[in-house]
C-alpha cells in the first residue's frame, strides 16, 4: 500500500507525466527519420539528461526507446523506407497496405500492436528484472570480471560478421577505458599531460561520437527521401479487427520476450522471425506479403516488446545487449548508478519513475501517436541539408553541455571519425561501447580478485560462478568461429560452383 | 589494399603505440600485484594478437575471389563517400575553433548554414534565414528553457564591455 502510494507521489508531485510524454514525442519524432535509429534518437538526447534527476532521465531515456521503435514504423509503412531497424519487417506487408490505400488503417494497426507488445514487454520487465537481479548478490569479484567477459565476447560474437573484428573492437574499447586516473592506485595513465583526460573518457562521448556522428558523416552527400503525402491520418483498428490480429501479436510478444533476454537479439530478428511464424500460423498465410494485417501486427509487436523486455538484462545484471540498452546503460553510469539488485535497495525511485514513465508512455502512445503524425509528416518532409545541419548542431550542443568543454567537442568529432572508418572496414560499435561501459568494472574486478589471492589465478578457478560464466563466454566465441568457418566454407563451395 | 589486411596492420599499429605508452605509467607505492601499467600491457598483446590474426587470416583468404570482388564492390561507393565524410566533419572541427571567441549564438548559425551549402540545399537564398532562425530556437531551448551553459563568446564579451 506504502509503495503505491509512493508511485502517485511520483506521479503527482515529480515532472514525469511530462518527462514521459516528452521522451515519447522526441522518440517518435527521431525514429521517423530515416537513419536515425532509437540508439541515435537516445544518444541524442543523453547529454541533456547530465543535468536532470537521475529519475527523470532514466525514465526519459526508457521512454525515448519507446517511442523509437513506434516512430520507424512511419516511414516504413508511407515510404517504404524504415526509420529504425527493427522497423524493416514492417515494411513488407505495410508498404504494401499502403499502395492498396490503407496506410491509415495500416499506421493505427502498427499503433495498437506497439502498445500491445510494449505493454507485455513492462509487464514481463517488472515481474523478471528484481528477482533476476537478486542473484547478482552471489557474485564475487571473481565473478563481476567473468560477468564482463562474458558480455563483451557475447555481444562480440553475436553483432554479425567476424568475431576477431568484434574481440578487437572490445580490446580498443576497453584500452579507452583505461585513461584517465588508476581506480586502485591513482597513478594517471594515457593523459599525456591534458588534464581533460584525468577523468577519464566519458562513455556518452563514444557512444553519440560512434552512433551519431558517424551517422551523419556516412550520410552526408545522400539524395533526399521521397515525400511523404501531408493528408494521410491514422485509423485505430476495430475491436473485430484486433481480435484478428490477436494471434499474430500473441507470436509478436513471445518473440519480443525471447529476444528482448538474448544477448545480441535485439527488435530486427525479434520482427523478422515474428513474421515468419506469423505467416506460419495464420490463417491466411497467402495474404503476407501483399498487405496482411497480420504481417504488421507481428513484427510491431515484437519489436515494441524487445524496447522493454532488453531492460531486463540490463537492469539485472548490467549487460546491455543492444545499441540502445547500452546508451541507457550510459545514463545510468553517467547518474552514478550500477544495475543490479542495489539498485532496486538503494535507488527504488529510479526504479519506480523507469516502470510508471514507461506505462505513461505506452498509455500515452495511443494519443500522442495519432497527433504527432502530421508533425513526423512534415519532419521527414524537411530538406536533408537542413535537417543534417540542425542535427549536427544539436549533438555539439548536446556534448558541450556535459563538461562545458570544446575538448569534449574534438574528442566526440576524433571519434566519431574513428567510428567512420570503423564503419568502412566493417568493425562493429557496440563491442567498442561496451569495452568502454565495462572497462572500470573488468579491470577493478580483475584486481581485487588478484589482490585477494595475492596474485594467484587460480582463484577464478575456485568460483564456480565464476567458472560457469567464463565457460559460456568461451561457448560463445567457439560457436561463432564454427559459424564463421561454415559461412566462408559455403562461400567457397559456392564461387567453386559458379 | 585489401581493407582486412589494412585493418591488421592499423591494429597492430595502435598496439605497439599503446604498449609503448605504458611505459610512462608512473609506479605507486600504492600499487597491487597487476599494477596500473598491467592490464594496458595485456590489453596491447591481446590486440596486437587480433590484428596479426586478421592480417593472416585475411592474405589466406585472399584467394577466395568471389568474396573479395563482393567486398571490393561494397567498398567503392563507401570509398566516394569518405571526402564528404570528411568534409563534413571538418566543419565540425571549425564549430569548436570558433565557439570559444564566437559564442554559441553566431557559431551555430554559422554551422547550420555551413552544412546545408556543404549538403547542397535546393534553395542556397533561404539559407542565413532558416540559420539564424535555428541557431536562435536552439539558444531559446538550451539557454534560455533548460538552463544549460553556453558560451557567450570573447568577442561580444569585448565589445559589450
Amino acid at each position: 500500500m506504502n509503495h503505491l502510494w509512493d508511485i502517485v507521489q511520483l506521479v503527482t508531485t515529480t515532472p514525469l507525466v511530462f518527462v514521459a510524454i516528452g521522451g515519447l514525442i522526441w522518440g517518435i519524432l527521431g525514429g521517423a527519420l530515416p537513419g536515425i535509429s532509437a540508439s541515435i534518437t537516445m544518444a541524442l538526447v543523453l547529454p541533456f539528461t547530465y543535468t536532470m534527476n537521475p529519475a527523470m532521465a532514466i525514465a526519459l531515456l526508457a521512454c525515448v526507446y519507446i517511442g523509437a521503435e513506434y516512430g520507424g514504423s512511419i516511414p516504413a509503412i508511407l515510404i517504404r523506407t524504415p526509420g529504425t531497424n527493427s522497423a524493416a519487417a514492417t515494411v513488407i506487408d505495410g508498404y504494401e497496405l499502403n499502395r492498396q490505400g490503407r496506410a491509415g488503417e495500416a499506421l493505427g494497426i502498427s499503433l495498437m500492436s506497439g502498445v500491445v507488445g510494449s505493454l507485455f514487454g513492462l509487464a514481463m520487465l517488472v515481474l523478471l528484472t528484481e528477482p533476476l537481479s537478486w542473484v547478482a548478490l552471489l557474485f564475487k569479484p571473481t565473478s563481476y570480471f567473468a560477468l564482463g567477459i562474458l558480455g563483451l565476447s557475447v555481444i562480440a560474437s553475436m553483432t554479425g560478421g567476424s568475431l576477431v573484428k568484434g574481440l578487437a573492437a572490445a580490446v580498443i574499447g576497453l584500452m579507452i577505458a583505461t585513461v584517465g586516473t588508476d581506480p586502485i592506485s591513482g597513478v594517471t595513465r594515457f593523459t599525456f599531460g591534458v588534464p581533460d583526460l584525468l577523468s577519464g573518457v566519458e562513455p556518452v562521448l563514444v557512444m553519440v561520437g560512434l552512433f551519431a556522428l558517424t551517422e551523419l558523416m556516412s550520410q552526408s552527400g545522400t539524395s533526399n527521401i521521397p515525400r511523404l503525402k501531408d493528408s494521410i491520418r491514422i485509423k485505430l483498428p476495430s475491436l473485430a479487427v484486433m481480435n484478428r490480429l490477436k494471434r499474430s501479436q500473441f507470436i509478436g510478444c513471445l518473440f519480443g520476450l525471447f529476444e528482448g533476454l538474448t544477448p545480441g537479439g535485439g527488435g530486427s530478428i525479434a520482427a523478422f522471425m515474428s513474421y515468419n511464424e506469423a505467416r506460419r500460423w495464420s490463417k491466411t498465410p497467402e495474404k503476407f506479403g501483399k498487405g496482411s494485417e497480420e504481417g504488421v501486427a507481428a513484427p510491431e509487436t515484437a519489436n515494441n516488446t524487445v524496447a522493454s523486455t532488453t531492460l531486463i538484462p540490463l537492469l539485472s545484471f548490467g549487460i546491455p545487449s543492444s545499441n540502445s540498452t547500452a546508451v541507457l546503460l550510459g545514463g545510468l553510469l553517467m547518474h552514478g548508478l550500477l544495475p543490479g539488485p542495489r539498485l532496486f535497495e538503494q535507488n527504488p525511485q529510479v526504479i519506480d519513475s523507469l516502470y510508471v514513465g514507461s506505462l505513461i508512455a505506452i498509455i500515452a502512445q495511443i494519443g500522442v501517436g495519432i497527433v504527432i503524425l502530421p508533425a513526423c509528416i512534415w519532419l521527414v518532409n524537411r530538406p536533408r541539408p537542413y535537417l543534417a545541419g540542425f542535427i549536427f548542431a544539436l549533438i555539439l550542443s548536446g556534448i558541450y553541455t556535459l563538461n562545458n568543454s570544446t575538448f569534449d567537442l574534438g574528442l566526440a568529432l576524433v571519434l566519431g571519425l574513428v567510428g567512420y572508418f570503423m564503419r568502412l572496414a566493417q568493425f562493429p560499435f557496440l563491442p567498442m561501447i561496451l569495452g568502454v561501459v565495462l572497462g572500470h568494472m573488468v579491470e577493478s574486478s580483475y584486481r581485487r580478485s588478484l589482490v585477494l589471492s595475492g596474485g594467484d589465478h587460480a582463484i577464478f578457478l575456485e568460483d564456480p560462478i565464476a567458472v560457469g560464466l567464463l565457460l559460456a563466454a568461451a561457448g560463445f566465441a567457439i560457436y561463432s568461429l564454427t559459424r564463421e568457418y561454415l559461412d566462408a566454407r559455403a562461400l567457397r563451395l559456392q564461387g567453386a560452383r559458379s | 589494399m585489401n581493407k582486412d589486411v589494412l585493418s591488421g596492420l592499423v591494429l597492430l599499429v595502435i598496439a605497439g603505440l599503446y604498449y609503448a605508452a605504458t611505459g610512462q605509467i608512473a609506479d605507486s607505492t600504492l600499487s597491487d600485484e597487476v599494477g596500473a601499467d598491467g592490464l594496458p600491457r595485456v590489453l596491447s598483446i591481446l590486440l596486437a594478437s587480433l590484428g596479426l590474426l586478421l592480417l593472416v587470416r585475411s592474405l589466406l583468404a585472399a584467394r577466395a575471389a568471389p568474396r573479395l570482388a563482393a567486398v571490393a564492390a561494397d567498398g567503392k561507393e563507401a570509398d566516394a563517400r569518405l571526402p564528404r565524410a570528411l568534409g563534413f566533419l571538418l566543419f565540425g572541427a571549425a564549430y569548436v575553433l570558433v565557439l570559444p571567441f564566437l559564442g554559441y549564438l553566431a557559431s551555430t548559425a554559422l554551422l547550420i548554414g555551413a552544412i546545408a551549402l556543404f549538403e547542397r540545399t535546393e534553395r542556397p537564398s533561404m539559407v542565413p534565414v532558416i540559420a539564424i532562425g535555428g541557431a536562435v530556437l536552439y539558444w531559446a531551448i538550451f539557454v534560455k528553457l533548460l538552463g544549460v551553459n553556453q558560451p557567450v563568446g570573447s568577442l561580444w564579451r569585448g565589445i559589450l564591455s
